[in-house]
């Protein structure tokens, strides 16, 4: 089985018990403030997930060391190419 | 050591993702186990705003996504080809 079919096999489990818990069909009677938090569960879920990936995002923008040696020698690289390739006719 | 634009950025944007995880965890999962008399309720908008927000921003992105994608498409194409 691929990974996708995987993940829509998760998605779908996942979706179907939410909606036979939050939908109530056959008059299951949950607690109020439980039928409240459980109703907008997947835009939560998702919300938490975009929240996730800022912060992931942000931590690795801060904790990302420069490296100097790394950014100077790219440089030098650069220049050789350019020299290289106006040696060859291109502008 | 990363540059201090860098670290302030990155960790400004872990403290606002941090924040907002926490407002909304509360609005949605907490706020209704609480009395609807207690004056928490202040700090939070009624609760339809807790789906109507995230929707219309996620919508918002898709279209400034599509927008971006179209104008780099447009930019990019290739005037016809004249014969060489």
């Amino acid at each position: 089985m691929t990974k996708l079919a995987q993940w829509l096999c998760a998605l779908a489990l996942l979706g179907s018990a939410w909606a036979a818990l939050a939908l109530s069909p056959a008059g299951l009677q949950l607690p109020e403030p439980l039928r409240q938090a459980l109703l907008p569960l997947p835009v939560y879920l998702l919300v938490s997930l975009g929240c996730f990936s800022l912060a992931a995002v942000g931590f690795r923008l801060a904790t990302f060391n420069d490296c100097e040696e790394a950014a100077a020698e790219l440089q030098e690289h650069i220049a050789m190419a350019r020299a290289d390739l106006r040696l060859r006719g291109l502008r | 050591q990363a540059t201090a634009t860098d670290r302030a950025v990155g960790f400004g944007l872990v403290a606002f993702s941090l924040v907002l995880f926490v407002y909304y965890t509360l609005w949605i999962i907490v706020l209704p186990f609480i009395d609807s008399d207690h004056s928490i309720h202040h700090y939070f908008l009624p609760r339809e705003y807790a789906v109507i927000i995230p929707v219309v921003a996620g919508l918002l992105l898709l279209l400034f996504i599509g927008v971006f994608i179209m104008v780099v498409m447009w930019k990019s194409r290739k005037p016809a080809r004249k014969s060489d």
